[in-house]
């Protein structure tokens, strides 16, 4: 019979490096986490420990050693260094943890980007004297703050639950666009870093794509595995992987993110919870989703869930993406909505940003609309109606017309509009816009509190009056980029 | 999760059956009658119309005793010995073995039995380093049970890859058999109990659900591989 396995593996405690120890130009600290197979010590570059009274003694020893070959980078100073041993692995276990290693490397190279976690270096241990870590591969990156899963513990407001959620989908939407699936997406795998961004990172298992799938072993996280992959028949090469079961497992992710880490699915435990997925995927359950989750939000994650590989494909991170930044847009409020009381310090300063970088982007807007915006060039939209059967008509039947308002700022009733109507497909000329307005949604639940002021179109030689009138902007697809309208 | 996998043998009051349960799907089991339809049927005098009820929950599955008056007994037939003993009108007792044989009384000379597979079972990786709870860890690799009699299948049949990384020498059934045959707890493994291991790793623990051709030469099944019914509707 064939026993596999080695002391430090079967011991369950694996060796761990002291504090203080070297490995090239970076200084171990202590240990920060450990996964499946690899240990996380928090780590600083050589220099940095040099000036630190703390390590005096150890400074001593290396004083006068200069590093000649390490990554210049200033920034860098607070780094996590990932140790990955190989020593007592059968050969065929040493490679998987060389090629992990690899693939992390070959996607920091290929695929670098602000929302993935940066690599910095990469090295082999040596270390003669402790055998189970001796050879043992180390990548360094720069340390994060904390994971998702730790701040999801805490009390997160909405707003930073959209920019994490938004920056979640930025990061996949760069690999995917690049080519990989990260294949185990998971709070615990996506960072956020000391500026308070998200970086998704570990992608030990990450696939790079041939054509539209890519091929691994089994494995994931068990409550981030779509529901087909209990199902997907293994070939040669492993079973597919396709960006969609990323998809899915960001579906499960916003839930979390909004809900206060409440997973979707019921159940005590992941092999219950797998159960209940397996459940709606065959359709004998529905999906209940927390009442918590903003209906946006929900909406999204609901896509993401779609319980098929077919039904999920449409929905690619670059169309979620899209769908999050025209909300985000469209919903300017958010920034100035109400906060929580409660939340730590270091949330309030990430939320503090947050709000930064919205007043920024409003300052950007106004500014562009500063210039009288009369002057101002009209943009064309093309009026839209969500009634599907007033799509494809164009008799100009009454009961297809939508109306315009007068005033913006006052309910959209009856009385608050112009005698003009238009119709699906009619293209107006609009001036500017106004981003908060009375709120409108409409038949398919969109939702908008901006308005477009648009000319009305002339009836005959006669110029109507008034010259303009309120188009809601969920009566248009189109989303120019016009200035803020000003008081009149 | 992809359920549990109920196989009833030729001779146990009916033809054999086997029915594949998804997750909260269930079955009833009885002689049956035209008021109490049962989707297992137990053609024997000695079991009531309504005999009890198998519901695949989560990783495993619950058996209900709906008789008033006989005991159920659970085997796991790959243990030492271990059973569990369901007395007349529990409900939902929670079945912990992956392969189980549910014996029920009968005046025949042999007792009424049926198999259930749970092939869900999950298992932690075999080397991974440990920290942090096991619920939020990455499975690498496939969930096998490495005590059980399917592993030592598996292993004989990928010795050869193992020793040389040899991919083309797959042993065929008879090999294993007379790899398997030395002295040890898992003497007398006939062909037949070879090939349904086989078949069981094919079917339900390397890919689940799915009916790709096997990879052993030889290894056409005896036991449990005729065709297989789809789930009933519950």
């Amino acid at each position: 019979m064939v026993r596999r396995g080695t002391v430090a593996a079967d011991s369950g405690e694996p060796e761990l490096l002291p504090v203080g120890h070297r490995i090239g130009p970076w200084i171990v600290g202590e240990p920060i986490g450990a996964g499946g197979w690899a240990t996380v010590y928090a780590g600083r570059r050589a220099e940095q420990a040099a000036a630190d009274p703390h390590e005096d003694r150890l400074a001593d020893g290396l004083r006068g050693q200069p590093d000649q070959d390490q990554p210049n980078d200033p920034d860098v100073h607070e780094v996590a260094l990932k140790v990955m041993p190989t020593a007592g692995l059968a050969p065929r276990q040493a490679r998987n943890v060389a090629e992990a290693a690899h693939r992390e490397l070959e996607l920091g190279r290929a695929a670098g980007h602000p929302r993935l976690v940066r690599l910095l270096d990469s090295l082999v241990l040596s270390a003669p004297d402790r055998p189970s870590l001796d050879g043992a591969i180390v990548l360094v990156t720069e340390r994060a703050r904390c994971s998702l899963r730790e701040l999801l513990a805490s009390s997160v407001t909405d707003t930073e639950c959209a920019r994490l959620v938004t920056g979640i989908c930025e990061g996949l939407d760069h690999m995917h666009r690049s080519g990989w699936v990260h294949a185990d997406l998971k709070p615990e795998n996506i960072l956020i870093g000391r500026d308070g961004q998200v970086r998704l990172s570990d992608f030990g298992f990450a696939i790079e794509l041939t054509g539209t799938h890519g091929w691994t072993a089994p494995m994931g996280t068990l409550d981030y595995l779509p529901p087909e992959r209990w199902r997907e028949p293994l070939g040669e090469r492993g079973i597919q992987i396709r960006p969609s079961a990323d998809i899915w497992a960001l579906g499960i992710i916003i839930h979390e993110v909004f809900a206060h880490g409440a997973y979707p699915f019921p159940g005590a435990t992941p092999t219950a919870r797998g159960a209940a997925v397996q459940e709606y995927a065959e359709d004998r359950a529905a999906l209940r989703m927390d009442g918590t989750v903003p209906e946006f939000w929900r909406a999204l994650a609901a896509d993401c869930l779609a319980a098929t590989h077919a039904a999920r494909a449409p929905h690619t991170a670059e169309s979620l993406l899209e769908r999050i930044r025209t909300h985000a847009t469209e919903d300017g409020t958010r920034c100035s909505g109400p906060r929580r009381p409660r939340v730590r310090r270091r949330l309030r300063f990430a939320a503090l940003l947050v709000t930064l970088g919205c007043a920024a982007a409003a300052a950007a807007l106004w500014a562009y609309g500063g210039a009288d915006d009369d002057t101002q060039a009209p943009s064309h939209i093309q009026v839209f109606n969500a009634e599907r059967g007033c799509q494809d008509r164009a008799d100009r039947e009454p009961q297809c017309s939508l109306g315009l308002a007068i005033d913006p700022l006052r309910p959209y009733t009856a009385d608050n509009v112009v005698g003009t109507r238009v119709w699906h497909g009619d293209v107006l000329d609009a001036e500017c816009q106004l981003p908060q307005g009375q709120p409108i949604i409409d038949e398919e639940d969109l939702r908008s509190t901006t308005w477009f002021r648009v000319r009305l179109p002339r009836v005959g030689a006669a110029a109507p009056r008034p010259h303009t009138a309120w188009l809601p902007a969920v009566r248009t697809k189109d989303r120019p980029s016009l200035p803020h309208c000003t008081a009149r | 999760m992809s359920g549990i996998v109920i196989h009833l043998p030729e001779g146990n009051g009916g033809d054999a059956t086997t029915l594949r349960l998804g997750p909260g799907e269930r079955v009833r089991f009885g002689r049956g009658s035209a008021r109490t339809p049962v989707e297992l049927r137990l053609d024997d005098e000695s079991v009531s119309r309504l005999a009890g009820e198998i519901r695949a929950t989560d990783d495993h599955w619950q058996l209900s005793n709906l008789s008033a008056t006989h005991g159920y007994l659970v085997e796991n037939p790959e243990g030492a010995g271990e059973y569990l003993r369901v007395p007349p009108r529990r409900v939902g007792a929670p079945i912990p073995f992956e392969f189980s044989r549910v014996v029920l009384p009968s005046r025949r000379e042999t007792p009424l039995s049926f198999q259930v597979f749970a092939p869900d079972h999950v298992y932690l990786d075999p080397h991974a380093l440990g920290g942090g709870s096991w619920e939020s860890r990455t499975l690498t690799a496939y969930s096998l049970d490495e005590t059980a009699t399917y592993f030592l299948v598996l292993v004989a049949l990928c010795e050869p890859w193992l020793r040389d990384s040899s991919p083309v020498a797959v042993p065929t059934t008879p090999q294993v058999v007379e790899r398997l045959s030395g002295p040890g707890a898992h003497a007398g493994l006939t062909a037949r109990a070879v090939s349904s291991h086989i078949d069981y790793l094919a079917d339900e623990k390397l890919a689940s659900a799915s009916r790709r051709p096997r990879t052993a030469p030889n290894a056409r099944p005896a036991a449990t591989a005729s065709a297989r019914p789809s789930s009933p509707s519950p």
